[in-house]
Parts: C-alpha cells; structure tokens; sequence
C-alpha cells in the first residue's frame, strides 16, 4: 500500500472517527523510535532445484542478498492518532543502495459510549503462539524472524469492547481490496472474544473471508505453576489458499518442461490447524520454550515428495537433448512450491533455549520436521544497553537431500546490527 | 502431678496464641502504617526512575517507568526508556501479562517471567506490604543512619505471587517508617537488601529512593527514584490484558 493511499485512507478514518467519537486526551505527542544498521550475509544452498538450476545455467535465478542495510523506526502518537514510520536503505550484492518505506501503522483511534474503535492501517495480533499462530487470522504476522522487527499492519476499521475480564473485537480487514486477493491481503472480517479465569486465558476465534469463507478457531493460555506457561491454539477452515502443480501442463509438455510456471494457485478444502506448547522459566532466567504443530494448509507429504520426484528428473535432463535455459527455468519454477503456506511442512517441531543473563541474551533455537527431517537451527545473542543494542546470530538450513527445509535457496545467513534508540 | 503440668501448658499454648494474636493485629498496623511512605492512596500513578550501578560506583543503566499501582494488587507498568518504549506489563493478583511494543500482542508470562533484571518488576509495581505478609514483630534494635531505634518484624508472604516469600523489615519505632529490609525469595536465599530514603530525615513524610543492593549474584546497586505520585484510578478497561495493545493516555 502507497504512503498517499494510506495518509487518505487515514484521514478519512479520523474524520469519521471525529465524527461520533471521543478521542482519548493525551497532553502531548509521544516520539520514538530507532535506528538500526545491519549487515545480512547470506550463502546459497548447495542442494535442491534451484541449486540446480543455477549449475545448469548460471543466473538463472538470485539465491542470496547479502549486503549491509540500514532501517529506522519513528513511532509517534497523541491527539487520537497513532503512527509507525518505517525506512530502510539497502545495498545488496552488486546493486546500489536503494530506500523504501512505508507506514507499518497509521491509525485513528476513539471511543463511543464503552467501544473503542479504531480505522486506518493498524496491527491486530492475535492467538497464543510464539513460532506458529493458526488464529493470528488479521495481521499473519511473519514468525521467527532474525531480527525484532514492526510487522506491516493491515488496513482495518475495529470496534473492541473491555470490561474487567472479557473483550469482543470486531475486525473489518483490507475492506478496500478486491475479494481475488489471496492470503492476508483477503478482505475479511473477525472477531476475537476473550475471557480471563484466573491462571486460564480463553480465546475464540471467526473469520468469514470474501473468497474463501468461514474459520473458527480457539486458544488458551494457562499459567500452571510459578515457572511454567502451557498454551494450545486450534482453528478450523471452510477453505484456504495454496498452490497445486498442474500435473496436466507437465504430463503434456515434452519432457515435462512446462513455458510457464506450473505452480498455480487453488484452494483446498476442510483444512484443520492445531499448535500445543509450553515455556518454562527458572529463577535464573532460563527459559525452555517448546511448541509442536500441525498445518493443513501446507502442501502434504504426497505433493512433496512428487516435487522431489520432479526436481530429481528435471535435473537429470542436464546433458540432454533440452535446452539448458529451459530445465533451468523449470528448475527455478519448483521454488515457488516455498510460498504455498506460512509452513512447508504439516507437521511442526520447535525449541527454544534462551537466557537473559544482566545485559546479554544468548539463544538458540531449531524448527524440525519430523516427515523429511529437515531443520532450522538459529544461535543468536544480543546484548542490550540503555539507548543501544546489539545483535548477532548465525541460522542454518539443513537435513537429508530429500528435506525441504534443506533445499531453500539459502544455506546460511549470518547477520550482526546495532540499534540506537531514542 | 502430671496433670498440673499439661494445664500449665495449655494455659501458655492459650496466652501465646493470645500473644501471637495481639502482635499479628500489630503487625498488620504498623505495616499499614509503613505502606503510607511509599503508596499514600489506594490507587495511585507513580512515575519511577531506575539507575542500576556496577559495584565500583559507575553507571550501569538507567530505566523510567510510570506504575498504575491500583487497589486488590493490580497495577499497570508502562515502560518509558528508549530501550524500552512501548512495553507493558500487568499484574493482576498472581496473573501477569507483558506486551512487546512490536506485535502489539498480549503474552501472558509467569511470575518468574516478570522478574526483570536488577529491579524486577515487583520491586518497581508493588508499593505495599500489608496486604501481602503476615509476621511478627521480633523485637526493638538500633538501625538506620543515623542510628535511631527501630522495630524489627518477621515477614512471611501470605500468597504465593509475590516477588518475595520472606521480609525482614526494619521500621522506626517512632513513626514507622520503612528504614532498611533484607528480602528473600522462594528458596529462603537472601536476593536483595533495602534501603529507605525519606524526604525529610528529622520528620518523614514519604519515601523519596529505595536503593536495593543484590545479594545474589552481581553485587550491582539499584536505586529506585519515586519521581512522582498522584492519586489516578485507572478505567476497568486498562486492567483488562486484551487492552495493552490500545495506548492508555497518560497525563
């Protein structure tokens, strides 16, 4: 979304907002926000199709972006308005230095009688989870990232009510996207009810998409003793988005070398989403955090293992009577299997072992999959001042030739900033 | 006679427990009395400033915090430090939960989550004793500087959320301010000792610094400035854990 089409659509917000609701006082405009240079070093996996592609034809397709980048953050609020600037300035290998930007919040906020209500581009998180969050059904915030970073909130207009223990949340999302739009840019409406008892946290979930209908989902927190959080979430989808290889393009195409990318989009059916985990914390602040998943809308196992059954005979045409450009190309296609889902795999391991020791806090953490044996193994330390605060940290892919995970484009990444806060 | 033996005793059991009685209603007002120094109302808005220094007296940190300390032990910690900006943390009873500013999401932690470094966060938020501990008064001794005659009492934490399970409070015996308290957490080790800075030495009104020295580990000082307090009942709705993620005004 453009910086103009949100600036209008967020003072068309604060006009109706202003327009029935009271805006919460504030005295003055609160500033902050950081600065964060960075350097992202990436190595390019040695395995998999796109690896290949790469061998057969070299360029064929960009499989790393390393180079130093700098971002910066300006939040500011007051007066019934709230905003959240973000700049990035990049050089990626062999390119210039290039800046982007955008608002990752912009929002009006008021009350009307005990409704608070909200218009503009906001972030709405929701559900219990920490690495996969099935009823985080209006921002879909990105997990596991590298570095703590503001996601990019989502066009919206809330109404939430509070009382002592309960809220109701109702959501409109990107109301003014085109019902094809897929994934989290899909115009929706949700709502969230919550309810406290005591150590417990309830949560229920709705989501009615334009195009692909009705979810419900629920979750719960549960404080079980002095060092121990368990928690559970759990949602069911009428429909979903993925993407579906066009097995009649490939059966038709000589040799199975397709013109086009043959990863179509599609919708599956009935689809189940469940997560179970729990954190335990010590006195030293070492804290275990371990969660298991399941992902109906990822590809299942059959679709990977034709995806390696392709890839295998895609590269064994190299030497051939083919083109190389074309088997590269192809090559390069099965990449696109990456983006079916939020998981690639349905069934999820994760732990996370970290410690926040004075000013330091190592950690380290691995995503598994049990159906291929691929993991994700990220260390990581970061050291935080008063206004300053480094990081640093290494995540590595990897797993038998046939997983996955050890077939992404990137192998490795190593990554080291420093944010000045102000 | 064996039987005058057991009466004698049952009668000592009775006058103790008398006794036991009469300190525990005494405890339990000099306690109140001794809250009134650091929380003068139920319901209160105190912005505190945290300084952290190494045991060789040079600066470690500094933290700014506004605590919406609020009756039935709930309070509202709003984080103002750069480093910080945008965190929140809630306390309600023995429940807590920690917004982080960027997922705009309410986690609920345990309490051994909210322990926050130097100064945890129950040491920054919980401005009363005597809604948290029962004990006994151990007896009179000198303490302070300058020395002054005080009242030494035996804490015990009657819930179980508590930064700290055991108290060993100094008071002065003549106005019953807060002088000085060795702090224990759940293993019974000794964590932190305490320190109570008054406005006005000669005739205290309020607690002005709390300096907290650890014992546990680092050795390093905390000093505990109350900038500010002013009576602020906050709405029902900030003390919901769903509302961290709105911006409460602050005033």
């Amino acid at each position: 979304m453009s910086v103009a089409r949100v600036a209008t659509l967020a003072r068309v917000a604060v006009v109706a907002i202003a327009g029935g609701a009271a805006v919460a006082p504030c005295a003055a405009v609160d500033v902050n926000g950081y600065l964060r240079p960075a350097y992202i070093g990436m190595t390019a996996g040695e395995r998999g199709p796109l690896a290949d592609a790469n061998r057969i034809a070299p360029g064929t397709v960009e499989t790393t972006r390393s180079g130093p980048e700098i971002d910066s953050e300006l939040r500011a609020s007051g007066y019934g308005l709230s905003a959240v600037g973000w700049l990035q300035a990049q050089r990626q290998e062999g390119d210039r230095w290039r800046a982007r930007g955008h608002f990752d919040e912009l929002y009006a906020s008021g009350s009307v009688a005990d409704w608070q209500l909200s218009a503009g581009k906001k972030i709405v998180a929701w559900d219990v989870g920490y690495a996969f969050r099935p009823n985080d059904v209006v921002e879909q915030e990105p997990r596991r990232l590298l570095l703590e970073t503001t996601p990019e909130g989502r066009t919206l207009v809330s109404a939430e009510h509070f009382d002592a223990s309960t809220a109701w949340s109702f959501v409109f999302v990107n109301p003014t996207h085109a019902h094809s739009e897929r994934f989290a840019a899909e115009p929706a409406f949700a709502a969230r009810f919550y309810q406290r008892d005591g150590a417990v946290d309830w949560h229920g979930f709705a989501r009615l998409g334009a195009r692909t209908g009705a979810s419900v989902g629920a979750a719960a927190a549960w404080v079980a003793s002095e060092s121990i959080e368990l928690h559970a979430s759990a949602r069911y989808l009428q429909r979903a988005d993925t993407l579906v290889l066009d097995a009649n393009a490939v059966a038709a195409a000589p040799l199975g070398l397709v013109r086009v990318d043959p990863w179509t989009a599609t919708t599956t059916h009935r689809i189940a989403q469940a997560l179970v985990g729990g954190t335990w914390t010590n006195a030293e602040q070492m804290s275990l955090l371990g969660e298991a998943w399941w992902d109906g809308t990822a590809l299942p196992g059959g679709a990977w293992d034709g995806w390696n059954a392709r890839s295998r005979l895609l590269a064994s045409l190299s030497g051939g009577p083919a083109p190389a450009r074309a088997i590269a190309g192809n090559l390069a296609w099965q990449g696109s299997a990456f983006g079916a889902s939020s998981s690639l795999r349905r069934a999820n391991l994760f732990a996370r072992l970290s410690w926040q020791h004075d000013k330091w806090q190592p950690a380290i953490d691995m995503l598994w999959t049990p159906a291929d044996a691929g993991h994700v193994i990220t260390a990581s330390v970061g050291w935080q001042g008063d206004r300053v605060r480094v990081d640093g940290g290494l995540r590595t892919y990897g797993g038998p030739s046939s997983a996955v995970l050890a077939q992404l484009p990137t192998n490795r990444i190593v990554y080291v900033a420093g944010s000045w806060s102000f | 006679m064996t039987f005058p033996i057991a009466a004698r005793a049952l009668v000592v059991v009775s006058l103790l427990g008398v006794a036991i009685g009469a300190r525990a209603d005494d405890v339990s007002a000099l306690l109140k009395a001794a809250d009134k120094y650091r929380m003068s109302g139920d319901n209160m808005q105190i912005d505190t400033q945290i300084s952290v220094f190494n045991t060789d007296g040079s600066a470690d940190k500094e933290r700014r915090y506004v605590v919406f300390a609020q009756a039935k032990h709930q309070s509202l910690v709003l984080m103002q430090s750069p480093a910080e900006k945008g965190q929140k943390v809630l306390m309600l009873g023995d429940d807590y939960w920690l917004l982080m500013p960027g997922s705009q999401r309410p986690l609920r932690i345990t309490p051994m989550q909210k322990l926050l470094g130097d100064a945890s966060t129950g040491d920054i938020a919980t401005l009363s004793w005597a809604d948290d501990y029962t004990g006994s008064v151990v007896g009179e001794e000198p303490c302070g500087e300058p020395v002054q005659p005080c009242l030494h009492l035996a804490l015990q934490a009657n819930r179980k959320g508590v930064t700290y399970q055991r108290i060993e409070l100094w008071i002065g015996k003549a106005r019953h301010e807060p002088v000085r308290a060795d702090l224990y957490v759940q293993s019974d080790k000794l964590a932190k000792r305490a320190r109570f800075v008054m406005d006005k030495p000669a005739a205290p009104t309020t607690v002005i610094e709390m300096l907290l020295g650890d014992q546990l580990t680092n050795k390093k000082e905390t000093r505990v400035r109350y900038l500010g307090r002013k009576e602020h009942i906050v709405p029902e709705a900030w003390l919901n854990p769903m509302f961290l993620a709105r911006n409460p005004a602050l005033e």
